[in-house]
């Protein structure tokens, strides 16, 4: 069980997360100072991994669970959660 | 500093110019993306010129990832590479269209020819689902 300590934030998507919402993910993961996952459906994936984003197939409505860890890591969740709620 | 440039070469221009679009989507800086698909005279077949011209285009000062779609093109491909190469351009061996997305979004983040070329390789070991 990962340490419970990591923040950790469920989100319901507004939109798909198809190519152009899971690019701007991409890089804005890549962006931070510290490791972020995203997990759907039972799979989890490194946000800066396009194609790992892009094939967790994460739809409108669907919740998707992401955890940071390292330097930051609550900073990071707050503004990943905050642009995974505005994709459309 | 310019994003490291990405040339897509095709037997088909439909297809190198569909997944430049397909990059596009991705936040990728139009100008750093080249397709060169086809023959000069619009038939399926690769282009020595077309090429050229793409690697020329793409480099803007960070080098050049140059993704085949397939081993054919490879050929003309590595013609270009004989006589237009150098260190900064690079032949990547990777699946055409997930090396080119993950090589655009890696390329997009600023970051350099080396980190664009391994994520390029890696999208082999991508799954779609």
């Amino acid at each position: 069980m990962p340490p419970s300590s990591d923040p950790t934030l469920d989100i319901v998507l507004p939109a798909h997360l198809h190519a152009r919402p899971a690019g701007r993910l991409a890089r804005a993961a890549a962006e931070l100072g510290c490791r972020l996952e995203i997990t759907h459906d039972g799979r989890t994936v490194d946000a800066t991994g396009i194609l790992g984003i892009l094939g967790l197939g994460a739809t409108a409505g669907a919740t998707v669970t992401i955890r940071a860890t390292g330097d930051g890591a609550q900073q990071a969740v707050d503004d990943i959660a905050q642009l995974l709620r505005s994709i459309d | 500093m310019q994003p490291v440039g990405i040339v897509l070469v095709s037997h088909s221009a439909e297809l190198a110019s569909g997944l430049r679009m397909l990059l596009g989507q991705l936040g990728v800086a139009p100008e750093s993306v080249i397709a060169a698909g086809g023959t000069a005279d619009g038939r399926i077949g690769t282009s020595y010129d077309a090429i050229a011209a793409a690697i020329k285009h793409a480099d803007q000062g960070s080098g050049v990832v140059v993704l085949p779609d397939l081993g054919s093109s490879v050929i003309t491909a590595r013609a270009v590479l004989e006589d237009h190469g150098h260190a900064g351009v690079i032949l990547v061996d990777a699946p055409f269209v997930e090396g080119a997305v993950a090589a655009a979004v890696t390329a997009a983040t600023g970051a350099d020819l080396t980190t664009v070329t391994t994520a390029a390789q890696e999208a082999r070991h991508a799954t779609k689902f």
